[in-house]
This record gives structure tokens, C-alpha cells and sequence, in this order.
């Protein structure tokens, strides 16, 4: 088997609700091992591309393969050996939490108790408690259970934590960097949309940017935090704000604040002619360039 | 040891663990022998993807920092490296050059980098035989 083929491969894809073009044209790859992002506002098509994958939609055209197969056809083939969480995790009320793990591993090839043991214990979950009695946190905890232990070789995360408090939230990433990843790192391929970014921001290997249904940006993590800058300088006069390419100029004072997109260099050397009294270089997190692909967008319009 | 990522400050995660790590193996702060953090616990608490501690620890290896022994873990090795003296200088020139042109920036002239080149080795000299008694 090639080991480089990607695990996910989205092809112009296209779904339509009615008139309205929730994905208009998507095309992403993820290769085997990565952990990728999948960014975007409300309503740009990260959850209806997510479902795409799953065969929950079917696209309207272009092609979406998972594991080389197509969701359509191959759904069991596909989701044996997948996991899902969603924002909203919904489990049969009259379950137990232990009712629930094994009503889940009675669809799994795998199921593996040590992990199962685990959670339970760092989670601090009461295995006999009745699903509805469970918190929001609580039950996203159990379904992030359900996902880990069968070891599925693709984990799928659609805003798994939003709504959750900071400590839960911080718990859901240690576990999937610890008891997801802890297997064959070829076998341990995560896709994540979220507007947490910042919280998944050392997760990251690669991420594309969706905006209107269509890739704004794609790109490894660390190349964009190399390619992303913002410049700050202090000039003793007021400095001119007329710089050729900068991303984004913003003055206050003697003060100014530049967004560099690949031309930092460039754009030092010109501050620079100016004789600035300070100058500071700093990368952009990756929420940081989502929050600059706006401008981005309104460039390329 | 404790370690500090910075996401803003441009250079890539994996490549700041391994400044780190030389840094603590050049200060005493690890010692020759001592184990580094095994990758799944260091990479949960930093909250960074084990592929990027698996990357720092490589990356040490292959510049004769670490050894990893199976089983056991990666382990600081005594000082002794692979690379020949002249492939050792000119690694060495890089990240000189790099420190003479941040003086020049700040306006450092060459006397006053020169003595705190100086200074700094005395830094960590000291910091060195404060680690070892």
C-alpha cells in the first residue's frame, strides 16, 4: 500500500442547499499521519463538507475520496475505520454510560479497554450514570471515548469544543495528542474544524482556510507562522504609512503596525529608510492569520 | 526540565525545542546521562503534536546531542560529535554572522559585542560549574 496517498481528497466539490452553494468548488488533501485544520466563519461549508465525507450528504458534483474510497459507495468500508465527534453529541437517554461504550463497541472490529479504562478514570466518569444526567462537557468526553478506543485510523472533529469549559477543553487535546496518538503515527490522521484555533494551534501540521465554500488558503502551519509577520515601529516623526505590498498598515501615532504576507524583509528594508527608533518582528498565530485572510479575501475580490 | 513554547516567534516549534535542549546541555541545566521527557507526555503537556517532539529529538540525534537507547528512552550524550571540525566551524560562522547582524541593527558596535561575547561565555561557565558541584 502506498503510505503517502492521502487519507482524505476532496475534488472540486460542490453541494448545494436549493440555490444556496454551501461548498462552491472545495479541493484539500490530508495526508496519512497529519493533523489538519479546517478553518473557517459560520456558515463557510466546514460542516457540510464534513458530512460529505461521511455519506451524511451527498456532493452535487466533484469527488471525495476517504482512504482512496468513495463514501457513497464504500460507507461501511469507510466509516469501520473512521470516528466523528461533532459539536453536538446526542446518546439514547435511557443508556447508562457503560450501556452506551458497549452499545458503541458492538459496531467496532476494535475496541480497546485499556484506553476505554483509562478515559473513564481521567475523565472521572461514573460508568453507571444515565446519559441524560451527564454535562455538556461530560458527554462530549464520553463520545470522545467512543472515537478513541476502537483506534480508528481517521479522526474526524467538527467544533468538538465549543460550549465546553477551559479545563475540559484542554483535557479533549491532551487526549487526542495522547491516547489517539499514541498508536502508529501513519495510522493516526486527524481533521479538525474549529474556531478554537488557538487551543489547537500546537496540533496543527496543516490547515486550509474555507471561506463562501471555497479554499481561501492553504498551507502548512509553520510555513505560514514563517510567511505571516507583523511588523511594529516607532519612528521619532510621523512615519509614512505608504508601503509597497504590506498586507495591512495601521498607524497610531508615531507608532505603526504592518502585516507582512511573505514580504517581511521587503518591508523592514523600507521601514528601515525611515529610521525607525524601534522595530519589532513577530510571526502571526495561526488564529491571527485567519483573522487576516479577511483581508486577504478582500484583496483577491 | 521546563520547557517554553512561542508560537510568535517565527521559528518553528521542533526548532525551538532542540535551541532548548542544546541550551540546557551547554548551562548544566541537563547533564550527560540524564533522560529527556518521553515524547507522549511532553507532547501532551505542551499541547503539540508528538510528530513535532519525535522531529526535535531526530533532529538531535542526528547532530550527536542525544542517543536514544530502545527501550529506554533519549538520553543527553557525553560532549563528542560526529561532524568534523570544519563542518562544526561552519555551523558555528552561521549563527555568528547571525548575532553580528542583529548588532549591527541595534546599533552594537564591534567592541561592545566582542565583550559581551566574552561576558556570556563566563555566564555559562559559571552556570556549568554550578550544575556540577
Amino acid at each position: 500500500m502506498n503510505t503517502d496517498a492521502p487519507v482524505i481528497e476532496i475534488k472540486n466539490l460542490v453541494r448545494r442547499y436549493g440555490k444556496h452553494d454551501a461548498v462552491d468548488g472545495l479541493s484539500l488533501n490530508v495526508r496519512p499521519g497529519k493533523c489538519y485544520g479546517f478553518f473557517g466563519r459560520n456558515g463557510a461549508g466546514k460542516t457540510t463538507t464534513i458530512k460529505c465525507l461521511l455519506n451524511l450528504l451527498r456532493p452535487d458534483t466533484g469527488t471525495v475520496r476517504v482512504f482512496g474510497l468513495d463514501p457513497r459507495t464504500n460507507e461501511v468500508a469507510i466509516k469501520s475505520r473512521i470516528a466523528y465527534v461533532p459539536d453536538m453529541v446526542a446518546f439514547y437517554p435511557w443508556m447508562s454510560v457503560r450501556d452506551t461504550l458497549e452499545y458503541l463497541a458492538s459496531f467496532r472490529q476494535n475496541w480497546n479497554q485499556d484506553i476505554e479504562k483509562d478515559l473513564l478514570t481521567r475523565f472521572q466518569l461514573d460508568a453507571t450514570k444515565k446519559t441524560t444526567s451527564l454535562s455538556k462537557g461530560q458527554r462530549t468526553q464520553l463520545a470522545l471515548i467512543g472515537a478513541i478506543c476502537p483506534e480508528p485510523e481517521l479522526l474526524v472533529l467538527d467544533e468538538p469544543t465549543s460550549g465546553l469549559d477551559p479545563i475540559v477543553r484542554r483535557e479533549f487535546i491532551e487526549t487526542v495528542i495522547g491516547a489517539y496518538q499514541s498508536g502508529d503515527p501513519t495510522r493516526r490522521t486527524v481533521f479538525v474544524s474549529t474556531h478554537l484555533i488557538a487551543e489547537f494551534e500546537g496540533l496543527i501540521d496543516e490547515f486550509t482556510i474555507i471561506d463562501q465554500g471555497r479554499e481561501l488558503l492553504t498551507m502548512d502551519a509553520d510555513a505560514a507562522r514563517d510567511r505571516f509577520k507583523k511588523i511594529r515601529a516607532r519612528f521619532a516623526q510621523e512615519p509614512k504609512t505608504n508601503l509597497t505590498g504590506a498586507l495591512r498598515v495601521k498607524r497610531n501615532g508615531r507608532e505603526l503596525e504592518v502585516l507582512a504576507n511573505g514580504n517581511s524583509e521587503q518591508l523592514l528594508a523600507e521601514l528601515k529608510t525611515q529610521q525607525p527608533e524601534e522595530l519589532k518582528v513577530e510571526a502571526l498565530s495561526l488564529e491571527e492569520i485567519f483573522v487576516a485572510s479577511d483581508i486577504l479575501k478582500k484583496a483577491h475580490a | 526540565m521546563i520547557f517554553q513554547i512561542d508560537f510568535k516567534s517565527g521559528t518553528p516549534v521542533y526548532l525551538q525545542l532542540v535551541e532548548q535542549i542544546r541550551h540546557a546541555a551547554a548551562s548544566g541545566g541537563l547533564r550527560t546521562g540524564e533522560p529527556l521527557p518521553s515524547i507522549r507526555p511532553l507532547a501532551e503537556e505542551l499541547r503539540v503534536n508528538r510528530n513535532t517532539i519525535a522531529k526535535a529529538y531526530a533532529e538531535l540525534e542526528s547532530q550527536g546531542v542525544i542517543e536514544t537507547l530502545p527501550g529506554k528512552g533519549c538520553f543527553l550524550k557525553a560532549v563528542g560529535t560526529p561532524l568534523t571540525k570544519t563542518a562544526r566551524n561552519d555551523l558555528l560562522v552561521q549563527e555568528v554572522d547571525r548575532a553580528v547582524v542583529a548588532a549591527h541593527h541595534l546599533q552594537i558596535t564591534d567592541d561592545e559585542l566582542l565583550a559581551l561575547v566574552k561576558k556570556r561565555l563566563e555566564t555559562f561557565e559559571r552556570k556549568n560549574n554550578a550544575a556540577h558541584d
